[in-house]
């Protein structure tokens, strides 16, 4: 495995956005990076700072004002179906089931029942939900959803996934529980993953390497690479080291 | 009450509450004051049948037809025409209410006249519709049908507009087309807000059969209160206006039944 080649290119790119007011904000300024195949690359940075206009804008959903987005060296234009996205809100259809969720993506493809089941069976397993298959959603606690997010997300076998927060509304003890999982699924089941987050200590944990974004607009403040063996112990030494030197670079979101 | 459970864990029974007596008793307390009501009102004057004259009007109906109609088949008669008009209404009222609701271009097209023929009574086209269609069974079914396709049109135009961004998002993000965004992302959402208009229809829709039923019937509940009125039969008006209200009431449960079949996702609070 080439550990750098470059899948997806960021050149800069801007997007600005009118707010309730109608006052025009620059939410992302001028930011380029690039992602190589297989990382687990974490964005950070403090709320509100447009990473999620920024996510939106990669993931197709929103059209960038300058700059572009080039995957596997070609120009995204629109939503790319090589680009999985598990969002901050879950926003998993009140009406479908679990399986239902998951296997939206091969379905709405015209993957036969039997193919897209036994697909959609074997991430329910992955992120650890077997014997909810028919369960509604409303019936799952915040974690549970997140991890249908996930297995939905990876079912729908993107080559870059892009996870937008997604343990943002959840209580601390699921979080950590929930970083453990995107660890090992990210693991077992090797593809690029973009990680969006403000939170440094589950930014270090997850990250093979870690950009850091200054306050709206976002531009990039510095790339930290992160190499500490995993399962990482996020009380040793080398990893209070990392947290802390990625803390004191940081703008204070309030 | 103390109890302990299979798990060994002391739990509480759901004791009946002096709460739960008064919330199941109001009810009939409720029906009490309305027979003792209604048993004033007729023993003040004469001309207000009593319960025990509408009792036996309600028996004697039972054995003779009215119209040589039997009293089950005014009330088939009634039904037969809301069912028809109903499912017309369903499958109109949703297909127009699906394109203006989808396509913005159809609904600055349409959105106007609608707006203007929805305020229009379903009862004031009776003269319109009885010049054009005479007096038979259509123009009947014609007027419900206009009662019933409004609330389903606008609560179907209503439930699209108001999918929220981030299911249309979801949408795109798994690579939906066209079809597949109205099919499994919008109607699924606007569907509560449909089966609700539904509802609202199934009331409005028995409400105007029998109105258009006592404008000019030979048949139905309807016509029973114009018949009664006409030969001062009043305790006739009175079984034919609490068999309305008792046909209403199962309608309304029967569409909420339905309601929980067609939606199954939303008794789970």
């Amino acid at each position: 495995m080439d550990e750098n080649k470059v899948i997806l290119k960021i050149s800069n790119l801007s997007k600005t956005f009118e707010d309730k007011k109608g006052n025009v904000v620059r939410a992302v300024d001028n930011v380029s990076f690039d992602v190589y195949d297989n990382e687990f690359l974490v964005l950070l940075g403090p709320g509100q700072c447009g990473k999620t206009v920024m996510l939106n804008v990669i993931a197709g959903l929103l059209e960038p004002d300058d700059g572009e987005v080039r995957l596997d060296g070609e120009a995204v234009n629109g939503h790319s179906p090589k680009i999985g996205m598990v969002l901050q809100k879950t926003a998993l259809m009140p009406w479908k089931t679990v399986i239902e969720n998951t296997e939206i993506g091969p379905k709405w493809k015209g993957v036969s029942k039997k193919e897209r089941r036994e697909k959609a069976e074997s991430y329910i397993k992955l992120v650890g939900l077997s014997g909810f298959e028919k369960s509604y959603p409303a019936q799952l606690s915040g974690g549970m959803k997140q991890r249908v997010g996930i297995a939905r997300a990876y079912t729908n076998d993107p080559e870059i996934l892009i996870m937008d927060e997604p343990f943002g509304a959840l209580d601390a003890q699921t979080r950590y529980a929930m970083e453990e999982e995107v660890a090992r699924i990210w693991q077992q089941e090797k593809r690029t993953v973009i990680f969006v987050t403000n939170n440094i200590e589950e930014a270090c944990y997850l990250g093979d390497r870690i950009i850091l974004f200054s306050e709206r607009p976002a531009t990039i403040k510095e790339i930290y690479v992160n190499d500490l063996p995993r399962p990482r112990d996020m009380i040793s030494e080398e990893f209070m080291k990392l947290r802390t030197k990625i803390s004191d670079n940081t703008d204070l979101a309030i | 009450m103390v109890r302990t459970d299979k798990n060994g864990q002391k739990g509480e029974f759901k004791k009946t509450t002096p709460k739960d007596i008064v919330y199941f008793i109001l009810p009939f307390v409720s029906i009490g004051f309305l027979l003792l009501l209604w048993y004033r009102v007729s023993s003040i004057t004469s001309l207000f049948p009593g319960m025990v004259q509408t009792y036996e009007r309600f028996l004697l109906l039972l054995e003779k037809p009215i119209m040589r109609v039997p009293f089950y088949g005014h009330i088939l008669a009634s039904l037969k025409r809301v069912v028809i008009a109903l499912l017309a209404a369903i499958v109109v009222g949703i297909a127009f209410g699906t394109l203006i609701g989808w396509n913005k271009k159809c609904d600055s097209f349409f959105g106007t006249v609608f707006n203007f023929i929805r305020p229009i009574p379903p009862l004031a086209w009776i003269p319109l519709i009885t010049i054009t269609f005479g007096i038979g069974e259509f123009p009947k079914i014609l007027i419900v049908f206009i009662g019933a396709v409004i609330p389903i049109v606008l609560n179907t135009r209503a439930g699209l507009l108001s999918v929220e961004q981030i299911y249309l998002d979801v949408g795109q993000l798994f690579d939906a087309n066209r079809w597949q965004m109205l099919w499994e992302v919008a109607m699924p959402c606007a569907t509560p807000a449909i089966v609700a208009g539904i509802k609202t229809a199934t009331s409005a829709a028995w409400m105007v059969v029998l109105a258009a039923e006592m404008l000019g019937a030979k048949s139905g509940v309807g016509f029973l209160v114009t018949r009664g009125m006409d030969a001062n039969d009043m305790p006739l008006v009175l079984v034919a206006m609490i068999t309305i209200g008792v046909i209403g009431a199962l309608l309304g449960v029967i569409t909420s039944l339905i309601e929980r079949l067609i939606c199954p996702w939303m008794r789970i609070k």
